[in-house]
């Protein structure tokens, strides 16, 4: 695959990475960077795949199927990367977390980005599995607590 | 009317991870055809969907704004001219790689 084709593919996923970085980081920049490293990451794991791979851009089906199968991919290196970056800024980013989503915030890293995954970007528990990296059973434990714990703090807003 | 609850409340268990996504495909043919002889059930389906369309909008979507875009795909296509190296076919291809690679230095 040619480098501007793999640029290409990625192109229309930027605002969907950044958007995901976001609700682990609550910062624009930070953000951003996540989104830099986790591409990074990836393709330092998958260049030679990547060089190797044909691909047809004028097949949509094709496009389609390869970009999702890239945007799984750096995804995995985001969640991991901002997890870990996640829990180290956490003192830092205290004072960024916007108010109307700092119950979402309050949830632990992990938790937050399973319920991005699940909630925001829409993917099913296999694929949540497959990014983050996780048994199945966790997937579905970390989808629970989330909700419950959110849902508590919605109930908690309605009963002031 | 035991047997009826026992069934209901199975079934209700299952609204979530059905929603989810987490059911076994045999749980999933076996709830949907439940909700088909059950109509009634979908109120409590129109419930939890509502339920999940709040925690949707309790998590942050954030946006980037046309100078950050611009900035991010910079780096990010030099990230990927930097990190994936391409074989040239030929004497033509060599030169594009190469105006390329200087491009993105």
């Amino acid at each position: 695959m040619k480098r501007k084709d793999f640029f290409q593919l990625i192109q229309p996923l930027t605002e969907k990475l950044y958007r995901f970085a976001y609700t682990l980081i609550p910062d624009d920049l930070q953000a951003e960077q996540l989104v830099i490293d986790g591409l990074n990451a990836y393709l330092l794991k998958e260049k030679k795949t990547i060089s190797k791979k044909e691909i047809d851009l004028n097949s949509k089906k094709e496009t389609q199927l390869i970009r999702r199968m890239i945007f799984k991919g750096i995804l995995r290196y985001i969640s991991e990367i901002g997890a870990r970056r996640s829990l180290q800024l956490n003192e830092q980013m205290r004072l960024n977390i916007p108010k109307d989503f700092a119950p979402y915030y309050s949830l632990e890293p992990k938790v937050r980005l399973v319920m991005s995954l699940r909630y925001d970007s829409q993917f099913t528990v296999e694929e949540i599995e497959e990014i983050v990296q996780m048994p199945r059973f966790e997937v579905i434990e970390k989808l629970h607590n989330g909700r419950f714990l959110l849902l508590n703090d919605l109930n908690k807003v309605a009963t002031l | 009317m035991i047997e009826k609850n026992g069934h209901y409340n199975l079934f209700q268990k299952k609204i979530v991870p059905y929603l989810d996504g987490s059911l076994s495909k045999e749980e999933t043919s076996e709830f949907e055809a439940f909700v088909l002889t059950h109509p009634e059930f979908e109120i409590q389906i129109k419930n939890k969907q509502d339920e999940i369309q709040k925690l949707k909008d309790m998590i942050p979507a954030a946006m980037l704004s046309e100078e950050s875009q611009e900035s991010i795909e910079t780096e990010m296509r030099a990230s990927i001219y930097n990190l994936i190296k391409e074989e040239p076919r030929g004497l033509f291809d060599t030169i594009r790689i190469k105006w390329e690679d200087w491009l993105n230095r």
